[in-house]
């Protein structure tokens, strides 16, 4: 799309759709545009750059929190755009010292190129159980990392087998191509600043789906994106909604600590694991056979919908959805109301009274669909598996009216497709790792 | 009375159409009436419905079309795929029922017959959902519920919209059943699975998708279930083929409620197996997903007091049972319906089998 013909495009909205399509021809759009406009918006404004000195930044790849900013409620806020690439190995055999120094090589230039938070850039490098298949010794006990699998007997998801998936994350859509097409070799600078290396000569980095994904959360962009399938032209996404369902997520009390998801000994001690799981959404009945109360009831749970406690998107709530306190009347509802929640189903799995998963999902326009690629680190993916278990009601069927998918949270709206599991190492690991880095 | 009501909920029928349209005179719908072809109509309606109160015949007859490709196996799962005019039905939610209102853009109502292949026992409870697709392109993907229709006994159904002419795929997944599975039955259906069922819409299709009026629309009563050729229809077994002694029958708004005790293997390790067979009055169509106690009485003293399991069986088919210590003359039986059945509703039961009691029997 040439900057002259995407005038009068919602600038926001154009920046996802370019971030949605990937590519040079994207990303020339989208820092054109930029020049072209006289306004505010976010990108014209200078992207901040790294740092000369990668000690400086946190061991963690997963230590996000403390670059986000929050909201008023002390919220951490995710950045607005997204992009996963699932990549695979292209050699044969173990990675060699010399591939391992290029892709850390690689690394420290977006590091430098940009500051490690939403406004610069945030991302994450993981390993999947098949790309430590090719290496002799297994991984150690101490690393929770099964193959991935369906987790609900009404799911049937195809499996992601990529050797590698990075995760890019900026509230610029421009910074986030920048760094995609500066990781391919396709542009030799970012924000100013020469790439030592790129990826291109050891991983195969994909263009299109479903190797390349994207996304996006924050106030209003599901709003500004609902011309997809899955999403009625009736419905009515609420402005301030940052999700498609038309209610906020996240919240603080409601999210692991970042201590709580990191593996704490062995030798990726100071890594996490991720599962992404890619949704689809058809919200026609949420948004036209449901009202207001019977999504609250479906999303939180019944008392939230009895007692009105959910104003809105549900800025009210502050920084806990509350539905840790539905938990304990989770059969009485199924029997009486004839619904449970979602957020009351999951709120199950706890461990020490917190959440075991630190969710940082978001939603997405791929194939032209309304979807949600949920992603969340955790210690280990079993800590996934038992909120999922949770999440999915399907011991809650002893009542007739709670079916497998039917009054039971939000499972008639969302079809999982794929679920991929992947190991963080903590950074000085994250290049090529060996299951026993030394 | 509530004809002229009901005919304004006709699927894709106008009401100055109607007025021209004649039923089969008298005799109860068979499906072998001449139909009419559907032409459009957009009813407007309000209230949840306008049904007669209880079971009534409903306003049309609809023709349905059998792809030829759409059966198939799928683990211990058979399918198989009808289409007919997107209408209207209701789910139930506890006691509550909400309306599905049938939308214009709206190509197809599309039915899911799920059963046992050797039994011809059709299989309740289990979560289905359908994806919609054209050359490997996802036209729609939706859960479709459970459901009862006075012409096709319990299914899963939903209304569909399609994208034009042209061959579609219907890729079906049925989750295991929340009802326990008993006898030879026993560690069957535990296991997702997934098929895919072909079909064509056109105008040939579209032709046989045919609604013809019903002249005893609204009257108390129930047309008669059709013969679906290879599928099975979900109709009960007649009281006295079922195993064990029947207890007695007792109607229960307007269902029927076959109670027996069985002295054989169903009873275990324990003296009977005390279960109920619910049935639709007139057709007996299977009546499932309720939520039923039993207590049993002896001399005063309740010998036995506690849920109904929804189970499925070869011989009893879909039924609530439980095993007892024994159940001897003189013994008073009370079922105590404690959710009506949560299986949505075409026309004609929607009003009914809400505002369920129970029953008294004695043995």
């Amino acid at each position: 799309m040439r900057p002259s013909e995407s005038r009068g495009i919602d600038r926001r909205e154009f920046v996802k759709s370019a971030v949605a399509i990937g590519g040079m021809s994207a990303l020339s759009a989208c820092l054109g545009r930029s020049g072209d406009e006289n306004d505010d918006d976010e990108d014209d404004v200078s992207i901040p750059a790294g740092t000369d000195d990668p000690t400086s930044l946190p061991d963690r790849q997963h230590a996000w929190n403390g670059a986000l900013p929050s909201d008023d409620h002390g919220n951490h806020v995710l950045a607005s755009h997204h992009v996963l690439l699932y990549a695979d190995y292209v050699g044969d055999g173990a990675p060699t010292a010399d591939e391992r120094e290029t892709v850390e090589s690689a690394l420290q230039s977006l590091e430098r190129a940009f500051e490690w938070s939403s406004e610069g850039l945030l991302f994450t490098v993981g390993y999947s159980p098949r790309y430590f298949d090719r290496f002799d010794e297994p991984l150690p006990d101490s690393v929770d990392l099964p193959e991935p699998a369906a987790l609900t007997s009404f799911e049937d998801p195809d499996l992601d087998t990529n050797d590698v998936v990075v995760h890019l994350a900026s509230d610029s859509g421009a910074a986030l191509l920048e760094a995609e097409e500066a990781l391919k070799g396709n542009t030799d600078t970012v924000n100013g600043v020469e790439m030592d290396a790129h990826l291109g000569g050891v991983l195969d980095l994909p263009e299109e789906f479903p190797g390349r994904r994207t996304g996006f959360v924050g106030d209003g962009l599901p709003a500004e994106n609902n011309d997809v399938s899955g999403i009625p032209d009736e419905a009515d996404v609420p402005e301030e909604s940052p999700l498609y369902m038309g209610f906020k997520s996240g919240f603080d009390k409601n999210q692991a600590t970042e201590d709580g998801v990191t593996i704490p000994e062995g030798p990726f001690a100071g890594g996490t694991t991720q599962h992404v799981s890619r949704i689809r959404l058809r919200l026609d009945d949420w948004y036209v056979e449901q009202d207001q109360e019977e999504r609250v009831s479906e999303m939180f749970c019944p008392a939230h919908a009895e007692e009105g406690t959910v104003e809105g998107v549900g800025e009210n709530l502050g920084d806990d959805s509350g539905a840790g306190d539905c938990v304990e009347t989770i059969e009485e509802d199924a029997r009486s109301a004839g619904r449970v929640g979602h957020a009351q189903k999951t709120a199950r799995a706890r461990r020490d009274g917190r959440p075991v998963i630190l969710r940082r999902d978001f939603d997405s326009t791929d194939r032209g669909e309304a979807g949600l690629h949920f992603l969340a680190v955790q210690e280990g993916i079993s800590d996934f598996v038992a909120t999922k278990t949770a999440m999915a009601g399907e011991d809650l069927t002893d009542t007739p009216t709670i079916r497998q998918r039917v009054n039971n949270g939000i499972q008639e709206y969302t079809f999982v497709k794929r679920r991929g599991n992947f190991l963080l190492p903590p950074r000085t690991h994250r290049a090529l790792p060996t299951p026993r880095p030394e | 009375m509530q004809r002229r009501q009901l005919l304004r909920t006709l699927p894709g029928l106008a009401l100055a159409g109607a007025a021209g349209c004649l039923g089969d005179g008298g005799s109860e719908g068979d499906g072998t009436g001449t139909p009419t072809p559907t032409p459009t109509a957009t009813p407007t309606e309000t209230a949840v419905t306008d049904g007669p109160d209880g079971v009534y015949v409903q306003s049309y007859l609809e023709g349905m079309a059998m792809p030829e490709s759409g059966m198939s196996m799928g683990g211990d799962y058979s399918f198989g795929l009808m289409l007919a005019v997107p209408h209207n039905f209701w789910t139930v939610t506890g006691s509550d029922l909400s309306r599905h209102q049938r939308e214009d853009s709206q190509s197809v109502h599309l039915m899911v017959q799920v059963w046992d292949e050797e039994t011809g026992v059709v299989l309740p409870e289990s979560g289905v959902s359908v994806e919609i697709l054209q050359d490997g392109e996802t036209v729609s993907e939706e859960v479709i519920y459970p459901m009862l229709s006075q012409r096709m006994g319990f299914h899963y159904g939903g209304n569909f919209t399609l994208a034009g002419d042209g061959s579609y795929t219907a890729r079906v997944s049925a989750s295991p059943l929340s009802a326990e599975p008993m006898g030879s039955f026993a560690g069957r259906f535990d296991e997702p699975t997934t098929v895919d069922l072909g079909f064509e819409f056109n105008q040939a299709v579209r032709d046989q998708l045919t609604i013809e009026e019903l002249d005893q629309a609204g009257d108390p009563g129930a047309i008669r279930p059709m013969d679906m050729g290879m599928m099975p229809t979900g109709v009960a077994t007649s009281p006295g083929e079922l195993p064990g002694e029947t207890v007695g029958t007792q109607s229960v708004d307007e269902a029927e409620f076959v109670l027996k005790a069985a002295e054989n293997e169903l009873a275990g390790d324990a003296g009977a197996y005390l279960y109920v067979s619910a049935r639709t009055p007139h057709n007996d169509l299977v009546l499932p997903m309720m939520s039923m106690d039993a207590t049993v009485t002896r001399g005063g003293e309740d010998v036995y007091d506690g849920q109904l399991s929804r189970a499925i069986h070869p011989d009893i088919q879909y039924h609530y049972g439980t095993r007892v210590d024994s159940l001897e003359s003189g013994d008073e039986v009370e079922i105590t319906v404690v959710t009506p059945p949560q299986v949505g509703r075409h026309e004609g039961y929607e009003t009914a089998f809400l505002r369920m009691d129970g029953a008294s029997f004695t043995a």
